[in-house]
């Protein structure tokens, strides 16, 4: 009986402590800057590690004749945002941004394209 | 279907337990013969979450697998990390820095403690209480914290690379507030559930296992010392040299010494970060020479690494031939050990406690399905 007494006591302690969750759609919580989240590149030299890094084949890409980068798309509906492509750009092209409501009624904005090898 | 009392027939009821049970942490289906409430027999049936993790090996290069090894347990995905990375390392004979070694104690012993945290409240809230959950829930939100802060996310960390950890050390204050807060509210679960005499009715020589059913059954981790076997591969791990730590073992052998062991190896855990912090701010940080992520390749042969998962002995195999790729890539993991005990303890308990059993066993349905 004491002891249940003795819990019930510390149950009843929290009635008077702060709350510590939020209401998420109205309020969010300031996410940390090295959060992984929704892709952006720029400043692309089209040198294909990130894609070979990539383990769920998010990132494709089009060469011309002279193995030049043309065009590359990031498919966010692929990508696990583990960030091996980040971590590996030798230029430090790809940043991943503390975004991650990423839920859209188009289907194209998950896939985010790019012209160009030398620039976004 | 046998005869009965004044001629009555009397039939045993097979029920499915799961797959969408909420006590099964994740899709566990087991399919129950019951006579009345008490358990006859139980098959468990296992693969709603298989992802075939190690054929995929087998298609991605050892760097591209590195984030996949995360996803084995979700709750614990630096072991797992820590396990692969150790393997391409003792293979490639790449040595770790001190700071890196200690930095992957400091790691491994925060997740332990997340995965803890999420059992104790998780199992509280099979058994019918509810406030437990909330507040382990809320200390484990500030070791997640750290992890996003540090690590870039919550759970899927892919922050130990071959060589070392991604980035060095940071943000040492949160680390020492968790220290700081954790020991009190590990008191305040304590008093909430360790006596509480309802909790003690549900797990009290409930799911007893016996030292050679759990040596015959494999099992290892927790489950095995609150049975009364000291086997602790921290104790012989070559990070964890130089630290001061002892096995929490415990004779109780029933759930409720599952409970209590892993109260003890939080706070066990809480003191190897102390350590580790001490060690840690005794060296500097170094510049970082990672090896070239691309065109690792193991050479021919077999590779064997384990490593103390918070769900059991967690180990790896890999059989190379000098690709690129393994040849064949193999997990052992705790919580499968653990599902097909289920097949010896539920045997003659009855239904309620079977939950209360199940959830003591700490059963992690992705690191079974793979």
């Amino acid at each position: 009986m004491r002891a249940l007494l003795i819990g019930l006591l510390t149950v009843f302690k929290h009635l008077f402590m702060r709350p510590v969750t939020l209401e998420y759609p109205e309020k969010k919580r300031e996410l940390s800057p090295a959060f992984r989240g929704k892709l952006y590149t720029s400043g692309c030299i089209g040198c294909g590690i990130c894609k070979k890094v990539c383990p769920s084949g998010a990132i494709q890409y089009n060469k011309d004749s002279d193995n030049k980068v043309t065009s590359y798309t990031f498919d966010l509906k692929k990508c696990i945002f583990c960030g091996n492509c980040m971590y590996y750009c030798p230029k430090g092209a790809i940043k991943m941004e503390p975004e991650y409501e990423l839920g859209s009624d188009n289907i194209s904005d998950l896939k985010l394209s790019y012209k160009g090898g030398n620039n976004d | 279907m046998t005869q009965g009392w004044l001629g009555m027939t009397k039939t045993t009821l097979k029920l499915n337990l799961g797959p969408q049970h909420p006590s099964t942490h994740g899709v566990l289906r087991l399919i129950l013969e019951l006579e009345g409430e008490k358990i006859l027999s139980c098959e468990p049936d296992i693969g709603y979450l298989h992802r075939g993790m190690e054929k995929m090996a087998e298609k991605l290069s050892y760097i591209q697998y590195l984030p996949v090894v995360d996803r084995i347990d979700y709750l614990a995905g630096c072991f797992y990390s820590e396990l692969f990375c150790r393997t391409i390392e003792n293979a490639l004979n790449i040595e770790l820095s001190e700071r890196d070694k200690n930095i992957r104690v400091l790691l491994l012993e925060l997740n332990r403690i997340s995965s803890h945290l999420l059992w104790i409240g998780a199992f509280l809230m099979d058994l019918g209480a509810v406030s437990p959950f909330f507040y382990s829930m809320r200390e484990r939100e500030m070791v997640l914290r750290f992890f996003e802060k540090l690590t870039g996310q919550r759970m899927m960390y892919n922050y130990f690379v071959f060589g070392g950890v991604r980035n060095d050390i940071g943000y040492i204050d949160d680390i020492k507030e968790i220290i700081k807060i954790l020991p009190n509210k590990i008191k305040d679960y304590e008093r909430i559930i360790t006596d509480n005499p309802i909790f003690l009715a549900r797990t009290k020589n409930k799911g007893i296992l016996e030292k050679s059913v759990a040596a015959n059954y494999s099992i290892t981790g927790v489950n095995l010392r609150a049975s009364g076997i000291s086997y602790d591969l921290r104790q012989n791990d070559y990070l964890y040299k130089g630290y001061e730590f002892n096995p929490v073992v415990l004779q109780g052998k029933d759930a409720w010494a599952r409970y209590k062991a892993r109260i003890l190896e939080l706070k066990e855990s809480l003191n190897l970060i102390r350590q580790a912090l001490d060690k840690i701010s005794k060296t500097k940080t170094q510049a970082k020479t990672f090896i070239s992520p691309l065109g690792i390749k193991l050479p021919e042969g077999e590779y064997y690494n384990e490593i103390e998962a918070p769900r059991g002995l967690a180990s790896i195999y890999i059989k190379s031939l000098g690709d690129n790729v393994p040849y064949r890539l193999k997990w052992r993991t705790g919580s499968y050990y653990s599902v097909n005990l289920l097949k010896k303890l539920l045997l003659g308990e009855f239904l309620n406690d079977a939950i209360a059993i199940a959830g003591s066993l700490d059963i992690i349905l992705p690191e079974v399905d793979k």
